[in-house]
């Protein structure tokens, strides 16, 4: 109970001063007014019941929705043009409220929640443990597709959390199925642990074991067995424990013993959550411990558990120096493992999985695939400015998707396919763009376009994904786009604008429209259409206009940059904290965006600031 | 049964997809007193991309006085326990993952039925642990993902293959129901990451407290469900199966394979069992036996002629038929009362196509083994006329007490697998004869393809007392006139070409079929 108090507490430190307060009596009759005929109960427009969050109290933990109302209300996208409109001074009023309501919010660390390893962070830190990955046997030729990892052949798929990011598994409860998988796995790890051709890894934990094993070669497994799927220091009661129940045996007797006890360690609370060992004061906010901090690092920029050096660094007490968190940041960029952050954090916020569904052919999907992959792995660890997300002029190809690259890609390496192989993977080059003006940045690379079907999906992708727009589902009743009628020879534009010209529709439409037709010149399997008649002009609705991608692209960087890195810091700062971002969270990413900004900065600073922040390097602990 | 059927319920609603190596927990009535006779097995074993004929193809012979071919030397000595089918298939070509729908399910376009193995599946599980099991090597082909299934369950979809020996070791044999010492190991595990957890507990804030409750609810339901296991003794020590080893090449993988198909068989943990040595266009390449190419791109072998190709494609094959004796040898090893495993089960090989360049879907490799109260084996049975492998696979489930009017588009069971009276179906004496008129040659006789490695692409025509005449064609004819189709069965062919001592054929005109049907033209 005390946990609530001490949240209410801190809700009340913004809720409680009186002017956001009296301002509020004010704006809720307003948005009574004008907002709640539509926006009410279960068959809201858009599912967005407005009347449910009209409380103060509410507010806090409807932020988001507030946020999509203010934004809307400023940019006159609603109320739609058909329904009654508030006045200017209206406007004001509910937007002054809100912007004064947010700006007296104070940064503060949310409440610390354990929470269960996401299968592939699973799939990292148990081969971190054993020293080895746990591989299914088969044989995958070209062209075929087989799961590798044990691990993510066995378990189920995590879903999304909230955030959006498959690390948030807060709302994914351990069940009998995880549970039987999760003994099944330190069954297989710790069989192969001690099979002969992984004498190297259980050398690696007990010494030399050419004396056969011993008791002392078992304690001293047990131990740094113990310690790195506790990913701290063992306690001496608690080793002491462990030594004690492999005590006195030997031989078979020993190795058996030994095996149980590591297979337990493997299925032990401790290993399959992450937090449970958090160290601190009830109740208080505060530094997160040591080990904390390092864990939090590692599975931000590895998705997997700390390493040595890490470890030692969290126990010297330097990690929480900022020379050196930048020095293991940069280190930790350059290791193979950051490659983690492409497929998990990349991955999933551009649903790059998608590509998957581009070709049935794995090596020309995995071309297509592979290309954001490595080029967000180039953005991320190798210092880039944030802003070549939307335009770069490097790209990643391999011969399967050389065509859409011209003359840029007669400076490839030649390949030369082997006798007898008919088709295979290849992995990409990294080339140069300097004729090939129609690519550049992820939105024109060839898998995206096509992972994305119709100037819809296109347009709903980059509002979302790149400018971090949230879009309400579309109303129910919206039927097809018509064909075309006898007689008229109109283009898919000028039919789906006469589909969607009801002033209810234009209030996303507006949005998402200009952004993909913007792409209309790019073909379904994402192929650039030279001299293609399809009108991509277009104007958004802050007022830029632009003739095609290129044109788009440029706003994206220039008069659209703020949304552009408020997106990318809201994302990435939720991936990190492995949640959704609150109302206190919002100062955070706003410090951020204006640092990064002014600042032109890259991925790298990016990476560097989260790590620094409040979030990130406070926590509050519950009380019993 | 209830709890069978809430087994299955519950497989259903975590996705079948899902190995649940330590779910089998459902009850099973004691066999102890099971002194009845041993039941019958079906297995099945898939070769991967046809075959190059010449090498397969039993050439002349009869029924009981046969010369096994090149191709099946490996399986030899099992000679009295086989019984080779020829002329089976269908008619025209076939695409890859036609050829293997059609392998169990009659016809390719049979495609909302389930196939032969898993109706046999449902009759014959009994009370075993696991109803069937369904093996392969190689990973999903997604390009045309019929290349990868041979089982397909009542709706026509197909049935997930798992390729991983220990996985499937470790849920027959390692599964706390199959295994006392693996229930003992894991009770002393839940007991202590029980203990761990509590002791967590007792210092843990409300947040914490939520993920151990959590946590320690899924323990004690573990602990309740394994107490609820019931103590029958098992049949067999199974503590004494070895787990297979991982990694390893192709070949340790496969003989793993097999020999969990023999245990499996033999402990009677599941009575059927389909294996694929890989996809039906597989494109491993075999580097454990020093090949470079890909197995598909071998088995083009008229196409990509070359001298070292062919062979590397019939080194393949052979490694093929070697697991098939393997196979053989291991289910003869395992004695069931006074028989072996083999007598009590029937086993199934061959390949969906039989000329793997021109994808021939005729005269496949189709050999049966074992099961001794069913099949009359050590005989070569040649059908007049090819077969449909619908009419095989009628007698098959008549065998295993499934008594149907039709499968697939087949009426009547396949005569003569137990030898039985097949005369009309029996290929009957002709005479042979060559003509010449101007440079046209028109011959009468049987096909084939010559022996001669080097000359893999030429075709002869045997005459009696006379020199064969030979066919030397480019790929056009060879195709057109679907010579693959007609290869080992009598034909009367006219062409142009050398009218001297020695008679070559360079040009096809014609080509009639004595007994069967023309060849088809369309893809199937």
């Amino acid at each position: 109970m005390r946990v609530l108090s001490c949240l209410l507490l801190l809700a009340v430190v913004f809720v409680g001063t009186g002017r956001a307060d009296d301002a509020f009596r004010e704006v809720a009759p307003l948005v009574r007014k004008y907002c709640v005929a539509c926006h009410e109960g279960k068959d809201a427009n858009g599912g967005v019941d407005l009347a449910a969050v009209l409380e103060l109290d509410r507010v806090d933990s409807a932020w988001e929705t507030w946020e999509s109302v203010v934004d809307r209300l400023e940019s006159r996208a609603m109320p739609p043009a058909d329904e009654p409109q508030p006045t200017d001074a209206e406007r004001k009023r509910i937007v002054g409220w809100y912007r004064d309501l947010v700006e007296s919010v104070e940064p503060r660390p949310a409440v610390h929640r354990p929470r269960r390893l996401a299968v592939h962070e699973y799939r990292n830190t148990l081969a971190s443990v054993l020293g080895f990955d746990l591989e299914v046997a088969v044989i995958e030729a070209e062209q075929t597709l087989a799961e590798r990892s044990l691990v993510v052949k066995l378990m189920p798929t995590d879903p999304p959390g909230r955030s959006g990011f498959k690390n948030d598994t807060h709302a994914n409860p351990l069940t009998t199925v995880v549970w039987d998988q999760y003994n099944h796995l330190a069954h297989a790890g710790v069989e192969e642990l001690f099979s002969p051709r992984r004498r190297d890894a259980l050398e690696a934990l007990a010494g030399s074991l050419d004396d056969g094993l011993d008791s002392a070669a078992a304690a001293r497994i047990l131990r740094t067995f113990a310690r790195r799927t506790r990913r701290r220091p063992v306690p001496h009661e608690e080793f002491d424990r462990l030594v004690a129940r492999i005590d006195g045996k030997q031989g078979e007797a020993l190795e058996a013993a030994l095996r149980l006890e590591l297979k337990a360690l493997l299925v032990s609370s401790k290993f399959v959550y992450r937090g449970l060992l958090v160290e601190g004061e009830p109740g208080a906010r505060q530094p997160v411990d040591r080990y904390e901090l390092a864990e939090r690092l590692s599975y931000f920029l590895w998705s997997d558990m700390p390493d040595e050096r890490l470890l030692d660094r969290a126990a010297s007490g330097e990690l929480g120096k900022p020379e050196v968190l930048r020095a293991e940041i940069d280190r930790m960029l350059t290791d193979p493992r950051a490659r983690n952050l492409a497929e998990h954090l990349g991955v999933e916020w551009f649903s790059l999985d998608e590509i998957e569904h581009v070709s049935n052919n794995p090596p020309q999907m995995l071309a297509y695939k592979s290309q954001p992959v490595d080029f967000l792995h180039h953005l991320f660890t190798e210092n880039r400015p944030l802003l070549e997300l939307v335009d770069a002029n490097v790209a990643f190809v391999n011969p399967h998707t050389r065509g859409h690259y011209g003359a840029d890609a007669k400076r490839m390496k030649p390949y030369r396919k082997q006798k007898g192989i008919e088709v295979e993977a290849v992995p990409n080059q990294r080339i140069v763009l300097e004729a090939t003006t129609e690519r550049g940045g992820l939105l024109t690379m060839p898998g995206v376009l096509a992972m994305n079907k119709g100037p819809i999906q296109r347009g709903v992708w980059i509002l979302e994904r790149v400018l971090g727009d949230e879009l309400p589902e579309p109303p129910p009743d919206v039927g097809q786009v018509p064909g075309s009628s006898p007689g008229k020879k109109l283009t898919f534009r000028e039919r789906f604008e006469l589909h969607r010209s009801k002033p209810s529709c234009a209030v996303c439409h507006d949005r998402i429209d200009p952004l993909g037709f913007a792409m209309e010149s790019y073909g379904g399997r994402g192929e650039f259409l030279r001299g293609s008649q399809n009108d991509t002009t277009g104007r958004l609705p802050t007022g830029e206009r632009f003739d095609d991608a290129r044109g788009l692209k440029r706003i994206l960087v220039t008069t659209r940059r703020e949304d552009v890195i408020r997106n990318v810091v809201r994302r990435t700062l939720s991936y990190a904290l492995c949640r959704r971002l609150e109302l206190h969270d919002r100062p955070t990413v706003e410090a951020i965006v204006k640092d990064l900004n002014e600042s032109n900065g890259t991925w790298r600073d990016l990476f560097v600031a989260v790590a620094e922040s409040v979030p990130f390097q406070e926590t509050i602990l519950s009380e019993e | 049964m209830p709890l069978r059927l809430q087994r299955r319920a519950f497989l259903r609603g975590t996705g079948a997809l899902l190995p649940l190596p330590l779910l089998n927990l459902m009850e099973r009535p004691a066999r102890a007193a099971e002194a009845e006779r041993p039941p019958l097995r079906f297995v099945t074993l898939f070769k991967p991309n046809g075959v190059h004929p010449p090498s397969w193809n039993v050439s002349g012979g009869t029924e009981n006085d046969f010369r096994m071919s090149p191709l099946m030397k490996p399986f030899e000595r099992h000679r009295d326990d086989v019984l080779i089918l020829d002329n089976m298939g269908d008619w025209g070509f076939s695409s890859h993952a036609s050829s293997t729908r059609r392998f169990l399910s009659g016809h390719h376009e049979n495609k909302r039925s389930a196939s032969t193995d898993q109706l046999i599946a449902d009759r014959i599980q009994g009370d075993t642990p696991h109803r069937s099991l369904e093996l392969t090597t190689e990973g999903l082909f997604p390009n045309q993902v019929g290349c990868s299934y041979i089982s397909y369950d009542a709706t026509g979809a197909p049935i997930p293959r798992e390729s991983d020996p220990q996985l499937i070791f470790d849920r027959l044999f390692r599964s706390p129901h199959a295994d006392p010492r693996r229930r003992a190991e894991l009770t002393s595990v839940l007991d202590r990451v029980r203990d761990d957890a509590k002791s967590l507990a007792r210092r843990a804030g409300s947040e914490d407290r939520r993920t151990l409750d959590e946590y320690l609810e899924v323990v004690r339901t573990s602990e309740k469900r394994l107490a609820n296991i019931a103590a029958t003794p098992p049949r067999h020590d199974l503590a004494t199966f070895e787990r297979p080893g991982s990694g390893g090449t192709l070949d340790d993988q496969v003989e793993a394979m097999l020999e969990l198909v023999e245990l499996a068989l033999w402990t009677d943990q599941t009575r059927c069992i389909t294996y694929m040595l890989g996809n039906s266009n597989s494109r491993m390449i075999f580097d454990f036996l020093g090949i470079r190419e890909q197995h598909h791109y071998l088995s083009h072998f008229f196409r990509n002629f070359s001298r070292s190709n062919l062979e590397s494609l019939l080194k393949i094959s052979l490694w093929h038929m070697e697991k098939f004796d393997s196979l053989l040898t291991r289910l003869k090893s395992r004695r069931e009362g006074d028989r072996t495993l083999l007598d009590n089960t029937v086993v199934l090989y061959g390949s969906g196509m039989g000329h793997s360049d021109n994808h021939t879907v005729t005269r496949i490799p189709v050999v049966l083994a074992g099961g001794k109260d069913h099949l009359k084996t050590g005989r070569y049975v040649r059908y007049a006329e090819n077969q449909e492998l619908g009419r095989l696979h009628l007698s098959l489930l008549q065998m295993f007490g499934i008594d149907l009017d039709s499968f697939a588009r087949s009426k009547e069971p396949l005569p003569g697998l137990d030898g039985s009276d097949y005369e009309p179906y029996r290929e009957p004496a002709f005479e042979s004869w060559v003509k010449v008129e101007g440079n046209v040659i028109t011959v009468r006789g049987r096909i084939r393809m010559s022996d001669d490695l080097d000359e893999a692409r030429v075709f002869l025509v045997d005459v009696d007392d006379r020199p064969p005449v030979r066919v030397e064609v480019g790929f056009g004819d060879f195709h057109r006139f679907n010579l693959a189709y007609h290869c080992g069965t009598a034909v009367t062919l006219t062409g142009t070409g050398d009218t001297g001592d020695r008679k070559v054929i360079r040009k096809v005109t014609k080509i009639e079929s004595l007994f069967g049907k023309a060849p088809g033209t369309l893809n199937g």
